[in-house]
């Protein structure tokens, strides 16, 4: 199943895909992405959003925010 | 930030990464372009660096990210329900382990008998920049994102 999500993702809009993946870290394609305050508020619902482990398989935002009391969500990378 | 997730794992705090975009590609980890190298560079994630947390990967367009502001390392609390109860545009774990200190008193102020209301609160915090651990990290990716960072900010 998880095969069937990743190419749907990997496929519908490549335009989006590569300006978000952007190849150089230069003002005119990294700036565009920092839009932290454009971010949701805190004290409001999310939505949800499918997320994958390691192992490939299939979670979601939500399955993992509502395991626990609070939850930690770090986002990065490795570079 | 592993700490910080193994100091409060017994308090019912979980505590994931999320895999976005490269920030810095260079030659050695170059920019996504399939999921399949998604997931070779956060298994690097978790082998090199010793992420001990788990680690699940956005969707290729960054949905989850892009929705939360994208920005390159940045820190969210999410309570049970679901919802957001703090965010940070840095990850810094002095920052974090205030604010789940803060939240887990919270049940103990109640049984106190005290009647709590959320409010807003808009705070600057300080992080610690290590710039010679962020420039090791550089030349991990590779002579391309070392070059390009120092174009973008000369005095960096």
């Amino acid at each position: 199943m998880w095969k069937s999500l990743i190419k749907e993702i990997d496929m519908p809009d490549h335009t989006e895909i590569d300006l978000y993946n952007y190849d150089e870290f230069v003002p005119e394609k990294f700036e565009r992405w920092m839009r932290f305050d454009d971010s949701p508020p805190v004290g409001k619902l999310v939505p949800d959003f499918p997320l994958w482990n390691l192992d490939r398989s299939t979670t979601s935002l939500k399955t993992e925010i509502t395991k626990h009391a609070y939850t930690i969500v770090e986002f990065g990378s490795f570079t | 930030m592993n700490k910080v997730a193994v100091d409060f794992e017994n308090s019912d705090i979980g505590s994931v990464f999320i895999y976005t975009h490269e920030a810095h590609p260079g030659e050695n980890y170059p920019h996504l372009t399939s999921m399949d190298q998604k997931f070779r560079h956060a298994e690097a994630l978790r082998d090199v660096y010793g992420v001990t947390r788990r680690i699940l990967l956005d969707a290729l367009n960054g949905a989850c990210h892009r929705h939360f502001g994208s920005m390159p390392n940045m820190t969210w609390i999410f309570n049970r329900s679901g919802v957001p109860v703090y965010k940070s545009d840095w990850s810094d774990p002095y920052s974090v382990r205030n604010a789940l200190e803060y939240y887990l008193e919270i049940p103990n102020r109640r049984k106190a008998g005290e009647r709590l209301a959320p409010f807003h609160v808009e705070r600057l915090d300080y992080r610690n920049q290590e710039r010679e651990l962020f420039y090791e990290s550089l030349e991990r990716n590779g002579p391309k994102a070392i070059v390009e960072f120092r174009k973008a900010f000369p005095s960096g």
